[in-house]
């Protein structure tokens, strides 16, 4: 009992002793939280995003002429060497003019002077529904291409692309910020502590004299690390959530933002965010303390 | 007065041909070999730079000798490290020459920072502290941070924080060195009390009012050596 309000009372001093430097510590802590949690938020958005648009993800290989069913299935072993697709489905020249004709409705008569077989036969070819194939498509597509009798290969090209370049982005991003929140982290901290370590050496020099044990000088500062991680974690994803949800308010109702469901980190991942976070800020501590702190 | 403690059941001090040299060639001490018993009260005197705090520094093991052996209790005390080491510094209460004070905290906190260290209770703390201010006549300076205090008021709490934690030896460099009479009376006072109930005690000094008059052993170093010991039963 004693022994941790000694320890706290120290702790209490230490902070006391270098609030300015321990605030900024602080700061820089709950920042690069937030900045490496925000990232992430968006990036594990994106990724859900794009489970479900790889829903709707269709590759249309267009055909010069109607296959038979000996050339189809020839079609549907080489489209599967490539990768497992979901489906594959052949669309004559007759079915398509259908579905288009029902696509237009009540203009359904301008098509009476065209010839029911205006529109080329093709194949719908549906990926599996997952990241891989989406960021694969686009090698899908030059191979599919490739087949012998395909005219041209359609899928929403434009966006498909410009998703696939913006995850890979995203990922650099939370990389790097990961990286920024590692450093800073370790290195605040780090640094704040020598600067308390240093300020102090005569106490210190003197608590050694007078029989302070490791445990007595290291503690405290130890302490102090895991503090700093404790609180800026916890202010760090206090601050996203608040931002997220205020994002949330402001840009509900119709929009952009309303077409796709965002959320939050799941509890679990939240936790694991701060615990990794406090963990990186005792470290940084406990280094400082191994360089400076030789007993 | 000086009863059978000048018979040593068990030795506190164990010197045997202690020498230290600082670099690069000053002789601080050479060849000094003592044996002090528990409960034994033992004065080093000699000239200023005789090499009275080298020696007091050599049994708080805050310097390891150059040459020779020191055992504090039995244990070997150059080859103990952490816990076992801060264990029985605990256990020994040193008055600095230079104090040893931490300039921006009060008396009260210089003097609890040895019992702190091992975890007395802050009730307890707190008495012994208001204990040992007034046996000192330091009452009214207990808030004051001790750079605001004269060298004689700091010299006292640099005693009262060895003497604190209750060790079983205490160490004290020069204790009466800034003070008038009446107070080094009374310092000498505490330090007997100390004595009387069981702690070792060696005293650095060169105020001959507090040794002329005593039954214990005194140790006369000269420049390093030990010139003469008088004193005691029987030496
Ligand atoms: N850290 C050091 N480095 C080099 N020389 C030292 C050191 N400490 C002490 N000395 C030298 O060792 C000798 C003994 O010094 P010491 O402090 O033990 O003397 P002292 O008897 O305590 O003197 P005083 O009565 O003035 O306090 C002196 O010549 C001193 O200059
Ligand atoms: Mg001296």
């Amino acid at each position: 009992m004693s022994f941790w309000v000694t320890v706290i009372r120290q702790v209490g001093r230490n902070l006391r002793q270098t609030w300015g430097s321990q605030l900024m510590t602080l700061l820089t802590v709950s920042l690069s939280v937030l900045i490496f949690a925000f990232f992430y938020l968006i990036y594990t958005n994106m990724l859900s995003l794009g489970d479900k648009l790889g829903d709707d993800l269709t590759l249309i290989v267009y055909l010069e002429e109607e296959p038979g069913p000996e050339l189809q299935q020839q079609l549907i072993k080489k489209i599967t060497t490539f990768d497992e697709v979901e489906d594959i489905r052949f669309i004559s020249s007759a079915m398509a003019y259908e579905r288009f004709a029902g696509q237009l409705g009540q203009n359904e008569d301008v098509l009476d002077d065209m010839p029911k077989d205006f529109l080329p036969p093709s194949i719908e070819v549906i990926p599996l529904k997952n990241l891989r194939s989406l960021n694969q498509v686009k090698l899908f597509s030059a191979y599919l291409a490739k087949l012998p009798g395909t005219l041209k290969v359609q899928y929403g090209q434009e966006w498909v692309e410009r998703f696939y370049y913006f995850t890979k982005l995203l990922s650099i991003v939370v990389l790097l910020s990961g990286t920024l929140l590692i450093l800073t982290t370790i290195f605040m901290v780090a640094y704040t502590i020598r600067l308390t370590i240093l300020g102090r050496q005569d106490e210190l020099e003197l608590l050694k004299l007078v029989g302070a044990t490791n445990n007595y000088i290291r503690i405290p500062f130890l302490l102090e690390g895991l503090l700093q991680g404790i609180l800026g974690s916890t202010i760090g994803i206090t601050a996203l959530y608040t931002l997220f949800h205020w994002i949330k308010l402001r840009f509900s109702g119709p929009g952009l933002l309303n077409l796709f469901e965002f959320s939050f980190f799941s509890p679990i991942v939240s936790m694991s965010i701060i615990g990794v976070s406090i963990l990186l800020c005792t470290l940084g501590s406990y280094s400082t303390m191994h360089k400076f702190l030789r007993i | 007065m000086n009863n059978n403690t000048a018979e040593p059941s068990e030795t506190m001090i164990e010197m045997i041909k202690v020498s230290k040299l600082y670099p690069p060639d000053v002789v601080a001490l050479k060849d000094v070999s003592i044996s002090v018993a528990v409960g034994e009260m033992f004065f080093i005197i000699g000239m200023s730079g005789a090499g009275k705090t080298t020696l007091l520094k050599l049994i708080s093991s805050m310097e390891p000798p150059t040459k020779g052996l020191i055992e504090i209790s039995g244990n070997p005390i150059h080859q103990l490290k952490g816990f076992k080491l801060a264990r029985l510094r605990q256990k020994i209460g040193v008055a600095y020459q230079d104090f040893k004070l931490l300039a921006d905290r009060t008396t009260a906190e210089n003097i609890a920072i040895s019992m702190e260290v091992s975890y007395k209770k802050p009730s307890i703390i707190r008495k012994r502290v208001k204990d040992l201010l007034a046996q000192l006549n330091l009452t009214d300076k207990h808030n004051t941070i001790t750079c605001e205090l004269s060298r004689g008021e700091q010299q006292r709490v640099t005693l009262a924080r060895a003497i604190a934690n209750s060790p079983t030896m205490i160490l004290v460099d020069e204790p009466t060195g800034n003070l008038d009479a009446t107070t080094t009376e009374k310092v000498m006072q505490l330090l007997t009390k100390c004595n009387k109930s069981g702690a070792t005690i060696v005293i650095a000094t060169h105020d001959d009012s507090i040794y002329r008059h005593t039954s214990h052993r005194i140790m006369e170093l000269r420049e390093g050596r030990t010139h003469a010991i008088v004193g005691g039963n029987g030496t």
